[in-house]
């Protein structure tokens, strides 16, 4: 029974090693992006403001795949070939930004105006008062939500081999039109990714769960 | 600038239709697969919160299966998996399938957050008035519990409704298949992706508007 399995695992294994490189980019650049808008989101500029909100109100309304299926083709048709995992990987890149931009801007309002007006009377500038006093008590809010955010990524990069992008899943696929042991071969792709998310979920619970005695 | 505009316009006449057929099958699978999950969710609520270990634990490894594998996984699993046991499922039961089975396991973990975060006191307080487990749970707990879980709740299911795009991995013609093959047809493919995204914006924001017009009817019994 298992033998479909263990004689796959290396060819598994590989596609495994592909899933985490691209989820590691896209966590690491999404989380960036996002962190940077969402701070320019809390900024005074009305149209800086307006133009983060619909960036954000967009992607979060629209599914990831179309966001794929519009990075993998929109950029051949602007005369740019750019190889399938680039096209993925900036598509899901700014779809984990809207989510983490919406993250990170709820943080911020999250804290209570009175600390940025007591910074203020005590005479800090703006960048100060967000630098020290804000961020440091915004982040703590932001990072159970942001690593529940990483995970969903990590699973999202899934998504790559319906727009043609090889990682864990695609290979998977090919195993079983080979084998056609599609039991096997999914629980065991379930199992990898298991291990690669369930740490992760622990993680993100663990510190929500310290953030909430705290308080 | 008047070519462009000539050239899009009738563009999108012809991609209308099928955009407003494909966005059917979008809803269709949403209208499906949002009540099933609800109650799976409540059906692995029983045995999440089961006081026995041995009834608990194969609720508790399931739901952490469904909720750290991506869907599409899933998705495939159903697929390509029930036709080796001699069962021939069409696409739409598949993906309804699939998205129910995560969705429910997400949702499980949002009833047991929601009743737990009710304060343990309250428990107390009514046993010490003489209420019976049940009674306490329909009078005190429940009516509590809701309140805390309809925000997560319309979360889960806006995140449902796009989830339903992965049935176009198995070959079902819903929005995100209409709109992929539109811009493999045409090449525009900014112009059909803001179609496309306005047919699921109007779908999360009707959603989302559904969700937070309930939570203030509730809001407002209680």
């Amino acid at each position: 029974m298992l033998t479909v399995l263990i004689s796959n695992f290396p060819y598994l294994m590989r596609g495994a090693v592909v899933t985490l490189c691209l989820a590691a980019v896209v966590v690491m650049f999404g989380t960036l992006l996002g962190t940077g808008l969402g701070i320019l989101a809390t900024s005074s500029s009305r149209t800086v403001r307006g133009m983060i909100t619909v960036y954000i109100f967009v992607l979060r309304g629209v599914p990831v795949l179309v966001v794929m299926f519009l990075g993998y083709y929109a950029f051949p048709a602007l005369g740019l070939r750019l190889n399938a995992y680039v096209a993925v990987g900036l598509a899901q890149i700014v779809y984990v930004g809207a989510f983490t931009a919406e993250i990170v801007r709820s943080a911020i309002m999250s804290v209570h105006p009175g600390q940025t007006a007591a910074a203020k009377s005590l005479g800090m500038r703006r960048g100060v008062i967000l630098h020290q006093v804000v961020l440091p008590q915004a982040a703590k809010i932001a990072v159970p939500p942001l690593l529940n955010n990483a995970l969903i990524a990590i699973k999202q990069t899934s998504y790559a081999s319906v727009v043609g992008a090889w990682e864990l899943t695609y290979a998977a696929r090919e195993v079983v039109e080979r084998t056609l042991a599609s039991f096997q071969i999914f629980i065991g792709v379930m199992a990898i990714y298991f291990v690669i998310c369930y740490p992760l979920s622990l993680l993100a619970r663990w510190y929500e769960k310290r953030l909430t005695i705290a308080s | 600038m008047t070519d462009y505009f000539a050239q899009t316009a009738v563009l999108m006449a012809g991609l209308w239709p099928k955009l407003v057929a494909g966005f059917l099958i979008t809803l269709e699978l949403t209208a499906a697969a949002t009540p099933l999950a609800l109650l799976f969710g409540l059906l692995l609520l029983a045995p999440r919160m089961d006081r026995r270990a041995y009834i608990r634990a194969p609720a508790i490894g399931f739901i952490e299966l469904m909720r750290n594998t991506p869907l599409l996984v899933q998705i495939y699993l159903v697929y390509f998996g029930l036709p080796l046991l001699g069962f021939y499922p069409s696409e739409f039961v598949c993906g309804v399938a699939g998205i129910s089975l995560q969705h429910g396991a997400f949702l499980a973990e949002t009833y047991r957050g929601a009743i737990e975060s009710v304060d343990r006191g309250q428990w107390d307080a009514a046993n010490a008035i003489g209420m019976n487990e049940h009674k306490t749970f329909r009078h005190v707990i429940l009516p509590q519990a809701l309140m805390k879980i309809l925000g997560p709740l319309g979360n889960q299911v806006i995140v449902l409704a796009k989830d339903t795009s992965l049935v176009s991995a198995i070959g079902m013609m819903d929005l995100t298949m209409t709109g992929k093959m539109a811009i493999e047809r045409s090449a525009a493919s900014a112009e059909v992706f803001v179609a496309v995204a306005f047919f699921y914006l109007l779908l999360t924001t009707a959603l989302g508007g559904t969700a937070r017009a309930v939570e203030h009817r509730v809001a407002g019994r209680y």
